[in-house]
């Protein structure tokens, strides 16, 4: 089951969170919905993310392809180049580098794409809080069992308002 | 007029920034139906230029290169407006920043569509454009990939498309907001582009970390861009284009015209969105610092590459010099020299006459000025070759001029159209807010 909980002041979230780690939950059972980012210390609710090693591996990907590509594509018709090289890399290089380029541009919008989850199948029961200007919603994933807890935690911390979705 | 605007009230905020794209008044449907009709004028004399060939405009031999490589340049140039200013200025966490990165943003979107017309509509005929694309032609043969008009089709194509990224991540938010409360058309829209946004934490956190790697890219693809249009003119040896200084040469001269656009989109939007509140006298003190920064190395870079060629006295690259400084075209050259340094340095260097109005003189004078600056580059030197009986004039014919004209109106037209369809200042951005300011 889930519960939304609702909270105008960030240091309530934060309290909130802490002592539901405490009690016992992972960062993967809570999820925070807010109009605008909310930033918070190490340590609260990390969120690591892979998306500059992504790009690298675009990036790496795209640049090789591209190289390759005018490499082989120069030597498919092998034109008079009056003892200069078919392929150079300095002539070449240009379309190396805007290609890599591409590449990491790429794989950081793909990659933006299915850690936000934008792009990923969702859990069709969990549901997603209506959240106004200036107040922050938590959804916290748990048993049905220790409900009754959770919501003495919230409450404990400052939440204006606590609902049990199942 | 308020201080910091990022401390309204954030109800007040969605409000105001909201509101332009819900009324349009009668002077927004004229100045679009008036862009519109130039738009249809240009592309009818692109028509004209597609049926009776490229004869019909000023080009003649050796000044292949006319108006439509000066407007190529120009356009390239006005892009680096915004993508590299919201970079660094995102980079550097500038709090300055939250109103003015979209507007430069979509600036460099609309400038790259437009100048990237400019090689098409140069090519005379047109619908072979596909030859640019790596594949090899009817005699198998692939393309030269080490001529730099290949360079600018990967260079422009990469630019184009991290650009549109750039400027749609931080729309996503914008737009699930704005799905919630609109007319059913528009709220479709928004809510396919806002692509099921929820505003979690995850979404957030892979939001910002986005744009921040975007950032860092973008920087790097936006100079190597105009680095290489610049070596459009330097890989070739002809008088005064074969300059090593020409990749920065053309990146400075970029920058400071975008800047220049930016500051009277800034101005406009102001003026006729009513965002007084929003686009502070702060922010234009800044754009102006750094329009008269920009001012102050285009000077030095143009001093420079004339000091040197002067100084080389090599007769070819003189013959050019002569032409620019004293010959046919002296009128353009020191009125190029004026509006871009002496007015610039004039109007914002003087902190008494600094203002939203100089800023925006001066800013209208950098445009005039790059714009000749493009000239300047591309025909004194076709018009004096190094072949001496091939020396020639070039006067751009009415085909070159309307359709000049009529990407100037595209621009204000497809500015007009993003102004009324997405908020030009991003909501979201205005972090952090309380309750009591709610309140």
């Amino acid at each position: 089951m889930f519960l939304i909980s609702e909270f105008r002041s960030k240091d309530a979230l934060v309290e909130a969170i802490l002592a539901l780690k405490k009690a016992g939950l992972t960062e993967n059972d809570l999820a925070i919905f807010s109009e605008e980012p909310i930033e918070f210390r190490k340590g609260i609710l990390d969120r690591p993310s892979n998306m500059s090693k992504a790009a690298v591996a675009g990036a790496a990907v795209m640049g090789t392809a591209a190289t390759s590509f005018v490499y082989y594509a120069q030597n498919d018709y092998k034109l008079v180049t009056g003892g200069m090289p078919i392929f150079s890399f300095w002539a070449t290089g240009i379309i190396t580098y805007e290609m890599t380029m591409l590449g990491a541009i790429f794989a950081t919008f793909f990659w933006f794409l299915w850690e936000s989850g934008l792009i990923r199948k969702r859990d069709p029961e969990a549901p997603v809080p209506m959240i106004g200007p200036a107040s922050m919603s938590l959804r916290v994933r748990c048993e049905i069992s220790r409900a009754d807890n959770f919501v003495e935690i919230l409450r404990g911390s400052g939440c204006i308002k606590t609902e049990r979705v199942k | 007029m308020a201080e910091h605007p990022e401390l309204l009230p954030y109800g007040i905020i969605r409000e105001d920034l909201f509101r332009p794209l819900s009324r349009a008044g009668s002077k927004w449907w004229f100045t679009v139906v008036a862009c519109f009709l130039l738009v249809v004028a240009g592309l009818a004399a692109w028509g004209v230029q597609l049926r009776d060939g490229l004869g019909v405009t000023g080009l003649n031999r050796p000044v292949f290169w006319g108006l439509y490589i000066v407007d190529f340049v120009f356009w390239i140039g006005i892009s680096h407006a915004g993508t590299l200013i919201s970079a660094i200025l995102r980079l550097t966490d500038a709090a300055w920043r939250k109103p003015v990165t979209r507007a430069a943003e979509a600036i460099t979107l609309f400038a790259l569509m437009i100048g990237g017309l400019f090689p098409i509509i140069h090519l005379g005929r047109a619908w072979f454009f596909y030859w640019l694309i790596p594949y090899p032609n009817a005699r198998l043969m692939w393309p030269n990939f080490r001529s730099p008009l290949v360079w600018d089709l990967t260079a422009i194509v990469t630019y184009v498309t991290g650009s549109a990224i750039y400027l749609y991540l931080p729309l996503i938010p914008d737009m699930a907001q704005l799905g919630a409360h609109n007319k059913p058309w528009r709220r479709k829209l928004y809510k396919a582009l806002s692509l099921g946004w929820t505003g979690s934490d995850r979404e957030w956190h892979a939001l910002e970390m986005a744009m921040k790697l975007n950032a860092v890219i973008i920087l790097a693809v936006a100079i190597s861009v105009h680095t290489v249009v610049a070596w459009d003119f330097s890989m070739s040896i002809a008088p005064t284009w074969h300059s090593t200084i020409f990749g920065p040469y053309f990146v400075v001269g970029a920058i400071f015209s975008g800047i220049g656009a930016l500051i009277i989109v800034m101005a406009t939007l102001r003026r006729t969105l009513h965002l007084e509140n929003y686009l502070i006298k702060r922010h234009f003190d800044n754009m102006s610092k750094l329009l008269l920064t920009m001012s102050l190395l285009w000077f030095y870079f143009t001093m420079s590459e004339h000091i040197t060629i002067w100084y080389g006295n090599e007769p070819k690259e003189m013959g050019v010099f002569g032409q620019r400084t004293r010959g046919d075209y002296a009128f353009w050259f020191w009125l190029m020299v004026f509006v871009n340094f002496v007015v610039p340095v004039t109007l914002l260097g003087i902190k008494k006459l600094r203002s939203v109005k100089t800023a925006v003189i001066a800013s209208f004078g950098v445009l005039i000025g790059m714009w000749l600056e493009r000239y300047l580059i591309v025909i004194p030197t076709l018009v004096t070759p190094r072949l001496a009986s091939a020396t020639s004039v070039y006067t751009p014919s009415w085909v070159e001029l309307m359709i000049t004209v009529a990407t100037f109106a595209a621009m204000i037209m497809l500015y007009l159209l993003f102004a009324r369809l997405f908020p030009i200042i991003a909501v979201w951005e205005y972090k952090p807010h309380s309750p009591e300011e709610e309140d």
